[in-house]
């Protein structure tokens, strides 16, 4: 590779790494404020105001969109950028063509929350999306596949590293899933409807809905896993035979679990019961993901206590490996006609994204920023800050969903001594008024953490100019002065 | 994996795979844990036990069944079945704990009259219970959870003034077939002074005003034939039952808030506006003779009558 004058100053496409890194955050702060604002509505109804935009049925897809596509998907699309770049030492193929990908994704999504909040909706839980918008973000996808597979395909390593797996089986199963889930008729610019019919369709819709979980919120999140753990404890991967065999297991099990969303409805029941054994069948191999990172740092534990990155994303795994151990549990029949309909699914769901999603993504964030920008983070007190003010969050708002949906589950299955329900369907919800707010203070806290990164991540690029600034004027003075 | 090097860390253990990315990416070779991997036979076989209790596989044109079986009886005839969310729901409702305790307890109800529940303090114990669900599910949402109501959309039900009757048969009436409030709006028959008048005399019926001149007007067109409202409400104003039409000799309102208002003038323009505007569709009361069952009925009825004001 030629280290020649400023067309390849840099070897790799960091430019497309760094906007989509600002972008999640600006997503990610904006998807959280929302979220903690929905909470509120939940808490104090009179805060949906009757103003149609604002009440909590079209907030809540802005909500899921924002996180999961905003936050999430960004920090994919900066990490695999990253990742694939430097695992492989090629560059990306084209520049535009990675541009494309930033501005495509970031205004289907402005144009995904406008349209929300203006009423139009296709009712898929996390595909609400009108037909033009899933057209334009099917484009950018293969752009992104394409963008990505060229790189894999001009790599200088014989070998594709493990976190290039599962980036490349999210890219490939979230295109299937996203055009699956989508085919509709249209019947106007703003309005569709779906080509399958009540149970089939319910079934697609999770089957996509579960696979949104597995493939974007999970296994590509494994991906940033498996190359920022390593590096951040400078350590090697503890087993690769366990990352081939949980690798695969992962991608084959997930593809079928989607039908637990579905236990006792119009579903057939043998359906349900293989989901539900699926779901169990999938414990281990998640786990196999949260050992393999978490093992990784045997040997460095110390590190725990003196770097507050690391500490993000073990603390992440810890998460992830108790949000899978809730999932195949929450998927058996019994226990689900507990806890569905309740809001045990909402903590497992933030327990989910929040501990795993959002932490991993805060460690790696972490780790990346300083590099790209070529510096160091501006304070390092604030990350452990920022790791408190998160992990407080989560351990309320986890809490205050255990006890809501426990406790409602259990009301509204309650009989007093002549057999009569106990419990009016109302006074289920009175009682969910205080965990409500504790969940709402919970949020705050977490909110006010990624707050608090994005002024560190600030200060820390405003820094790096400013010593960019001061080196490229000393160059100047000495090349003035010979 | 053909060419493995020692891990730079511990020579003498674990060896990785001697691949290396991004200058330090290493993987080592470790075996899989054991315990994970007798973890995961565990799921295996939990799972294939999950097969053989619940139906399935799919197989042909039908599944395998499992072994489970639910058992209930249909018009007396005891019957099992295979395992299935319905026969399941079918056992419940047959033979659950509470099913068996509450079925026992509506007979009871179903055969009863107002004394005998009234003389039983287990049956009004009942009563209230189930009647507090009943009402939480099917009511509270317009009468609100104590069946205060909210004055101008829906009456309260906690007081002994009734527009269709407040006796054990007249609830059990409305809740089978359902109410429509209705007023014709006067304001095609009267002038506005006569309105006017017609609310002065209202409210003489109650005692919130003294008889004067302008209430004897009204009187006149109350008791005639250009107003005809003691047709609906009586010669008296006590309102008539079959007609769903108020007492306006109380100072209970239903319509609009009268009570609340201070001076007398508000409140004559509050009365007069019912007057002028009459009620139409609005205040509507569903059926509910094809939604519950009739002992439920009979149930909700007992426990409306306790509420408060049961005649
Ligand atoms: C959709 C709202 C709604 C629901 C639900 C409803 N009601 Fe009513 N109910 C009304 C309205 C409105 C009236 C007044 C009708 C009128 O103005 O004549 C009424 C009238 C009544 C009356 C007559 C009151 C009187 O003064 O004579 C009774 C008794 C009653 N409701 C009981 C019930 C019970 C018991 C239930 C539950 C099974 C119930 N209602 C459910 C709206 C409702
Ligand atoms: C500040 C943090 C957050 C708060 C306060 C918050 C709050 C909420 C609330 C109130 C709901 C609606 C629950 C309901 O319908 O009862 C919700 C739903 C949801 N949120 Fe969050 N959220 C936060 C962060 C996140 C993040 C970071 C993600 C994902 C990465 C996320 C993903 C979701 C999903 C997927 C749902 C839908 C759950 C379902 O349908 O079962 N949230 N959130
Ligand atoms: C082995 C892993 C997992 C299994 C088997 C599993 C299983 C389940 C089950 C049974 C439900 C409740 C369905 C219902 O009653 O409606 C659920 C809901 C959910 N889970 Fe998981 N889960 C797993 C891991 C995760 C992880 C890691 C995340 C997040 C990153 C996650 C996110 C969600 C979401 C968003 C929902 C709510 C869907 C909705 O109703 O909108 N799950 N999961």
């Amino acid at each position: 590779m030629a280290i020649s004058a400023a067309a390849s100053a840099e070897q790799y496409n960091y430019d497309i790494v760094r906007k989509f890194t600002i972008m999640s955050l600006v997503w990610g702060v904006l998807g959280m404020a929302v979220g903690l604002y929905i909470a509120c509505e939940l808490a104090w109804p009179f805060l949906n105001f009757d103003i149609p935009e604002i009440t909590f049925g079209r907030l809540r897809p802005v909500h899921t969109t924002l996180v999961i596509f905003g936050f999430g998907g960004c920090a994919l699309f900066a990490t695999s950028y990253y990742v694939v770049q430097r695992t492989c030492q090629a560059r990306l193929l084209s520049d535009a063509l990675a541009d494309f990908t930033f501005w495509g994704w970031n205004l289907g999504l402005l144009l995904g929350i406008v349209s929300y909040m203006a009423g139009m909706s296709q009712g898929r839980e996390y595909a609400e999306f009108e037909w033009p918008i899933d057209l334009a973000i099917a484009v950018v996808w293969v752009v992104y596949f394409f963008n990505f597979i060229t790189v894999i395909v001009r790599r200088s390593q014989p070998h594709i590293y493990v976190a290039n797996w599962f980036y490349l089986g999210f890219i490939l199963a979230t295109a299937i899933l996203h055009i699956f889930n989508n085919l509709a008729v249209p019947i106007s610019l703003t309005k569709s409807y779906s080509l399958f019919a009540g149970v089939q369709d319910a079934m697609t819709q999770w089957w996509y809905g579960h696979n949104a979980v597995g493939f974007f919120l999970t296994a590509a999140f494994l991906g940033m896993m498996y190359y920022f753990v390593p590096k951040q404890a400078g350590r090697p991967v503890y087993s690769y035979r366990l990352s081939i065999i949980h690798f695969w297991a992962l991608i084959f099990l997930y593809m079928w679990v989607g039908a637990h969303h579905l236990h006792w409805t119009a579903l057939p029941d043998w359906v349900s019961t293989l989901a539900a054994t699926f779901s169990v069948l999938l414990l281990l191999p998640s786990w196999g993901g949260m050992i393999n990172g978490v093992m990784t740092l045997s040997g460095a534990w110390d590190k725990l206590r003196t770097d507050p990155v690391m500490l993000f994303l073990i603390t992440s795994l810890s998460f992830y490996g108790m949000s899978t151990f809730e999932g195949p549990l929450m998927s058996l029949k019994s226990v689900n006609a507990l806890s569905h309909y309740t809001d045990w699914t909402i903590g497992h769901v933030h327990s989910g994204a929040l501990g795993w999603v959002a932490m991993v993504t805060f460690g790696s964030f972490y780790h990346l920023v300083p590099r790209l920008w070529d510096t160091k983070m501006y304070s390092q007190r604030l990350i452990y800050v920022h790791f408190w003010l998160a992990t407080i969050g989560i351990v309320l708002y986890i809490t205050a969903m255990w006890v809501a949906g426990i406790g409602q589950g259990l009301m509204l299955r309650a009989f007093d001594d002549y057999g009569n329900l106990a419990y009016s369907f109302v006074e289920s919800v009175v009682f969910l008024h205080k965990p409500y707010a504790w969940r709402a203070l919970g949020g705050a806290f977490f909110v006010s953490g990624i707050v608090l990164m994005c002024f560190n991540v600030a200060m820390t690029v405003l820094a790096a100019r400013r010593e960019q600034a001061a080196l490229e004027a000393k160059l100047a003075a000495k090349l003035a002065r010979t | 994996m053909s060419n493995t090097t020692t891990n730079p860390q511990k020579p003498t253990a674990v060896q990785t795979t001697g691949h290396a990315w991004d200058g330090d990416l290493q993987e080592f070779n470790n075996p899989l844990p054991r315990w994970w991997l007798w973890a995961f036979y565990a799921t295996v076989v939990f799972a294939i036990g999950y097969w053989f209790v619940y139906p399935a596989w799919p197989v042909g044109g039908s599944w395998t069944k499992g072994f489970a079986s639910a058992t209930f009886s249909v018009g007396g005839k005891e019957q099992t079945m295979r395992w299935n969310t319905r026969s399941e729901l079918l056992q419940d409702l047959d033979s659950g704990a509470g099913a068996v305790r509450q079925r026992e307890y509506l007979q009871k109800i179903a055969s009863a009259d107002l004394e005998q529940v009234r003389q039983d303090p287990k049956m009004q114990d009942f009563v209230r219970q189930a009647g507090k669900v009943l009402f939480g599910t099917n009511c509270a949402a317009c009468h609100g959870s104590g069946g205060q109501g909210v004055i101008g959309q829906f009456p309260a039900l906690n007081d002994d003034d009734w527009l269709w009757g407040g006796t054990v048969d007249d609830i059990r009436r409305t809740l089978i077939g359902g109410r429509n409030g209705f007023m014709p709006a006067f304001r095609e028959a009267l002038t506005p002074a006569q309105a006017d008048d017609v609310a002065q005399y209202v409210l003489t019926l109650s005692g919130i005003v003294q008889p004067d001149e302008a209430a004897e007007r009204g009187k006149a067109i109350f008791h005639g034939s250009v107003g005809g409202c003691y047709y609906c409400h009586g010669d008296a104003g006590k309102g008539i039952k079959s007609m769903g039409a108020a007492n306006l000799s109380d100072k209970i309102w239903t319509l609009v808030d009268v009570n609340a208002t201070a001076t007398v003038a508000d409140k004559h323009a509050l009365v007069r506006s019912v007057i002028w505007n009459g009620v139409q569709n609005r205040r509507q009361m569903p059926a509910f003779g094809h939604r519950l069952s009739d002992a439920e009925i009979k149930l909700l009825a007992f426990y409306v009558h306790q509420l408060g004001g049961g005649q």
